[in-house]
């Protein structure tokens, strides 16, 4: 429910990041979505088309990377996948999360020579 | 041609930044500072407004309370004497750390919105005991009442000690196993409305075994924030967990 200000991030962070490295066009974007992120990618796709709208962000393929769980076990230290309710195998629930919260911004890919949109000139 | 840039960057980076801020002026501060959530209607505000009552005349309290709309929940906690802020956060589904840091200093300042919504009859009630002109110069306990919601409010840091998670018997027994995040990241569990428990089918035992399979060492609290049952604990476990955030 929160993905617009997500996304607003996510496009707030390329211009920064494209401006640091020479300014462009953002025309892609890798995102690393953990599984137990409380962000569904699909609204999160659909709000980031709409927050980059107008801006050099516009159009950018966005290419989401589902991270999956990965839960070390507190009693026997065994890694797995799954949920936390899932048994490990030695019958204890839960774990401690090693991977599956991400909601990192990993590359953006950058086009020198195409032209900005109208508001954003240098 | 493009070129591919490493940014390797977490996209909620300036709330961790932000909240991380608030942690040192809390720790600076000395306030002891609590992050309470549950989905809408658990019973969160009648929980404050006891709470409000009781405290507020022994330690120097304060709440900031979150919600989409309206000044209602401040309204309520504030009539007990307690400085409340409300925060209307205009249809997001969280309070992100930048807002607290913002209501802090609001509360600082004495901007509090009962105050302002209810006129100035009721000071804070321990103004009267040797704070210079009512404000709240030094708290000793800060209360976040945040936005009725079992999913957001879990990826947002505000900077506080502890995470409170309140889930009332009318919602099911299934909700932790179903929003295992914020019962994962919380140090204690009310159970509320256990008053209405004879009438529903929920299932204490279920819900307690999920909560503990997502969190082992997470602290039980069953009350009834309305009757008033199980309220002495949970004033206990607060003090104590002030006490302990104190010598930290």
């Amino acid at each position: 429910m929160h993905e617009t200000s997500v996304a607003q991030r996510m496009v707030d962070t390329a211009i920064e990041v494209a401006d640091q490295n020479g300014g462009g066009r953002v025309v892609g974007m890798r995102l690393l979505l953990g599984e137990m992120t409380c962000v569904e990618p699909d609204t999160l796709s659909f709000a980031f088309g709409v927050v980059s709208r107008g801006t050099r962000v516009e159009g950018c393929a966005l290419e989401i990377v589902r991270v999956p769980t990965r839960l070390r076990c507190r009693a026997c230290g065994a890694e797995r996948g799954g949920d936390l309710l899932e048994l490990c195998a030695c019958g204890t629930p839960g774990g401690e999360v090693l991977a599956g919260r991400e909601l990192r911004l990993d590359t953006i890919d950058i086009d020198d020579q195409a032209a900005l949109p109208a508001g954003e000139q240098p | 041609m493009s070129k591919e840039i490493e940014v390797a960057r977490d996209v909620l980076q300036d709330n961790r930044e932000n909240a991380a801020s608030n942690r040192r002026r809390f720790g600076r501060e000395g306030v002891y500072v609590v992050n309470l959530m549950s989905g809408p209607g658990a019973g969160k505000t009648t929980l404050l407004e006891r709470t409000a009552e009781e405290l507020g005349k022994r330690v120097r309290m304060a709440v900031i309370t979150g919600d989409i709309a309206t000044t209602r929940d401040a309204d309520r906690i504030g009539r007990h004497g307690v400085p409340t802020l409300q925060i209307n956060t205009g249809g997001a589904c969280h309070i992100e750390a930048h807002q607290i840091a913002r209501a802090a200093d609001d509360l600082k300042a004495g901007h509090f919105t009962w105050e302002l919504s209810q006129g100035s009859q009721t000071l804070p009630r321990w103004s009267a005991a040797g704070e210079a002109g009512g404000l709240p110069t030094r708290l000793d306990l800060l209360v976040i009442e945040n936005v009725g919601n079992l999913v957001c409010p879990a990826e947002f840091d505000l900077g506080e000690h502890d995470k409170v998670m309140m889930l009332s018997c009318t919602e099911g027994h299934d909700k932790p196993g179903k929003y295992p995040l914020m019962f994962q990241e919380s140090r204690a569990l009310i159970l509320n409305k256990m008053d209405l428990q004879p009438h529903t089918n929920f299932d204490v035992a279920a819900a307690l075994a999920d909560a503990r399979a997502i969190n082992p060492s997470i602290e039980v609290i069953k009350m009834s924030a309305w009757k008033g049952e199980g309220l002495q604990a949970w004033f206990d476990w607060l003090l104590a967990r002030m006490a302990a955030t104190r010598r930290m």
